[in-house]
């Protein structure tokens, strides 16, 4: 692969070409936080954490999605980017129920881990309070939306990496749903083959297994992270 | 004296030093005699309405956030309603493990009641200065007492830390066992504190005892008035903390029922709202509720019971029996000597379950599905007999919850002393520092946790209504 020069808070570096700019920070350890994205997974620049700053555009791109260019100047750690991920993370909690004290995740939450990371001391806006739903139809797994912050790792594992498709999103907004199948109770769906893998990839305590109790609920997302590299060493 | 009062009425409010808030009223006559009085509530949490929908699994990490001095109870409690709602047993040593861990709280919850809460009373004397009448008050005339109570506090925590690394709000307790196994060096650890905390639950009792030989009219008279009992024992009657059935007794001491499995708890306990108080009245149920009237906690765990479990525990209760003459003791102020002797025999018993030689294994836990949509669990909080009440949908999510506190049983109780005090120490309206501090003792005698016990959501307005003893109101005062 050709190589190009870019550089990166003071940083310069050579890199290959195709590359993304988060990948380029994470293998030069610049700390950029991430939510919707998972090793493994194609990104879909959902959650806006990754944002980052390139000379010469105005916008703000996430690092996820971007690649980098030939001799471009990116800053990931400016005054305005901290603000802004803060504010987002503020948002997450939010737009949701996320009382962690009760929560299956406490302790073991990316989310949790987020709001410490950002250094969210409290949230400024005002909470939406919505009335969300458990699902508690599967025999093996709870879904409960009040704690997911609709980063669509579960949709992108579950089609691209089991391949079964149960899961999609519905509507828009703040009414933005998962969905199981055609919005069937998960335990109906007919799609679901049980495997377990976007419970391994949510961040949050939204996806859980029913018989994991708090503090004993472990998240694997590395597991699937490694799983797609194996196949692809293979193929 | 509140400006939004009639003439006739005395408010005492905040009561100070106890978890939690509440007001307490006492109504004049035109003689100026304590006509009624009335111990309101007016903390509200809502626990019971906004766990419904969430998966019943979550309930033992949920319910202990309700309180944070028995935390530990509630999570007993849950997981063993839980626990009934799948069907399972719990392995031998996950359910002694549960078992300290409660009985630490038994300890820490009673030496911050005794040592912290009341000890200033006894110690420093009830109409001493108010600014002073604390356990800082305390630990400046008596030092090493104070510290004690202190440490004997700290071990009660350190029964449930050692195991699970948590000391307030435990995780740990599971439906189906512990999910932390004891290790051997925690385990001696442990078992070392133990004499130095039998020792200050010792000087504890020999304090109370003191006092009670020197203030011998007053301790007997002591918002002393008859009840049932309701307390927890194990199969040959003794007192029982954790696990066990249920025994009612009348006022007269006779057993009224016994050996009752605690799920069949609504055969025998009816709740009545009364329109100025958040908590709930229960009652005992054959008897409706004007002659139902019943009382938890240690006093009615030492009335009820036939004998102690541990031998230190044991002669102290010969002595608290001696006291009643063959009838339950029935005068609040024993409250204390009664904590004291249970606080005795936890202490004891940690050191029993310490010494068993399968504390330390590994099998702690095991699982099971949602089989059944209903369960129910019971333990002994510190403050009395609490049950959960779990109803589930086909897919175990809760649709209908039912918490029933100690301090809500007491509820009627607590009215009925404070009356029995202020007929005793007002009369008239000059009311002095320390007539007051007796009304709320009366209080502080069932040492009340209002958060925990205030939870039924919905029923009444956020303000205190006065009233007099017909029930007319008087008049209506804002929350805050
Ligand atoms: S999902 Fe994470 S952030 Fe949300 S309540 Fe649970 S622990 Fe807290
Ligand atoms: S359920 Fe979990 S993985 Fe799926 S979108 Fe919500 S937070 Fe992300
Ligand atoms: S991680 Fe890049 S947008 Fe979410």
């Amino acid at each position: 692969m050709p190589k190009i020069s870019v550089k990166i808070d003071d940083k310069d570096l050579e890199v290959e070409v195709g590359t993304t700019v988060l990948d380029v920070c994470r293998a030069n350890d610049i700390d950029i936080p991430t939510m919707c994205h998972l090793k493994g997974l194609v990104d879909v620049g959902a959650c806006r954490l990754c944002l980052v700053e390139v000379e010469g555009t105005s916008k703000l791109l996430p690092s996820c999605t971007t690649k980098v260019q030939a001799n471009q100047v990116i800053h990931t750690q400016t005054d305005k980017l901290k603000k802004y991920r803060r504010m987002i993370t503020e948002l997450f909690f939010a737009e949701r129920n996320h009382v962690c004290s009760v929560c299956i995740a406490n302790g073991n939450c990316e989310l949790q881990d987020l709001g410490y990371k950002v250094g969210m001391e409290n949230v400024r806006f005002p909470y939406l309070f919505q009335n969300c739903e458990v699902d508690s139809s599967h025999s093996k797994f709870v879904m409960d939306h009040n704690r997911c912050i609709m980063c669509t790792r579960c949709v992108r594992v579950c089609s691209d990496v089991e391949g079964a498709h149960n899961w999609g999103i519905m509507n828009r907004g703040y009414q933005v749903r998962i969905i199981a199948d055609f919005n069937v109770p998960w335990g109906d769906s007919t799609t679901c083959t049980y495997c377990g893998k976007c419970v391994d990839v949510c961040p949050t305590g939204a996806l859980w297994n029913k018989d994991a109790t708090q503090g004993s609920m472990q998240k694997y997302p590395q597991a699937v992270s490694d799983l797609v590299e194996k196949r692809e060493m293979k193929s | 004296m509140d400006k939004h009062l009639p003439p006739n009425t005395i408010m005492i409010s905040p009561v100070t030093r106890i978890e939690g808030h509440a007001k307490i009223t006492i109504m004049l006559d035109d003689a100026s005699q304590v006509k009624d009085a009335q111990f309101h509530v007016n903390e509200f949490r809502g626990f019971e309405k906004f766990c419904e929908g969430r998966y019943f699994t979550e309930m033992p990490a949920i319910t202990p956030r309700i309180c944070g001095i028995c935390p530990v109870s509630h999570s007993v409690a849950s997981a063993k309603a839980c626990e009934m709602i799948m069907g399972i047993t719990v392995p031998y040593t996950g359910n002694l493990l549960r078992r300290m861990i409660h009985l630490g709280q038994h300890i820490s919850s009673h030496a911050l009641s005794f040592f912290h809460l009341s000890s200033p009373d006894f110690i420093l004397g009830w109409d001493s200065d108010p600014v002073k009448r604390n356990i800082l008050g305390v630990a400046e005339k008596f030092p090493d007492l104070a510290r004690r109570g202190i440490r004997l506090r700290k071990f009660g925590q350190e029964l449930s830390e050692r195991v699970t690394g948590k000391k307030i709000h435990i995780m740990g307790i599971v439906p189906g066992g512990m999910s932390f196994p004891l290790t051997a060096e925690n385990r001696q650890a442990l078992l070392d504190w133990v004499p130095e905390a039998i020792e200050t639950t010792q000087m504890g009792i020999d304090l109370i005892k003191k006092y009670h030989q020197e203030h011998h009219q007053e301790v007997s008279t002591f918002a002393n008035f008859p009840s049932m009992y309701l307390g927890t024992v194990g199969p040959q009657g003794e007192m029982e903390l954790y696990d066990g059935k249920l025994r009612f007794i009348e006022a007269d001491g006779t057993i009224a029922a016994d050996q009752v499995d605690p799920k069949f708890y609504l055969d025998y306990i009816a709740e009545r709202v009364i329109p100025w108080s958040y908590l709930k009245y229960p009652y005992y149920k054959p008897h409706g509720y004007e002659r139902g009237f019943y009382r938890v906690g240690p006093l009615a765990r030492l009335n009820v019971a036939s004998k102690m479990k541990t031998p230190i525990a044991q002669k102290e209760f010969e002595q608290f029996k001696a006291i009643g003459q063959g009838q339950p003791v029935h005068g609040t102020f024993y409250f204390h000597y009664a904590r004291l002797i249970e606080l005795m025999q936890a202490v004891e018993e940690c050191k029993t379950i310490l010494e068993d030689s399968q504390v330390t294994q590994s099998k702690t836990q095991v699982t099971g599905r949602h089989n059944y949509w209903e369960g129910i669990g019971c333990s002994e909080a510190p403050r009395g007999t609490l049950f959960h009440h779990y109803k589930t949908d086909a897919s175990g999510k809760l649709v209908n919850i039912n918490l029933l506190i100690a301090t809500g049983q007491n509820n009627p109780a607590m009215n009925r002393s404070v009356l029995e005090v202020a007929k005793q120490y007002i009369k008239g309206k000059d009311i002095k520092e320390g007539v007051l501090n007796r009304v709320e003792a009366a209080i502080r005698c069932y040492d009340p946790c209002l958060s925990c016990s205030t939870h039924a959501i919905g029923q009444m307005p956020l303000l205190i209504e006065v009233r007099d003893h017909q029930g007319g109101l008087l008049n209506a005062i804002q929350r805050g």
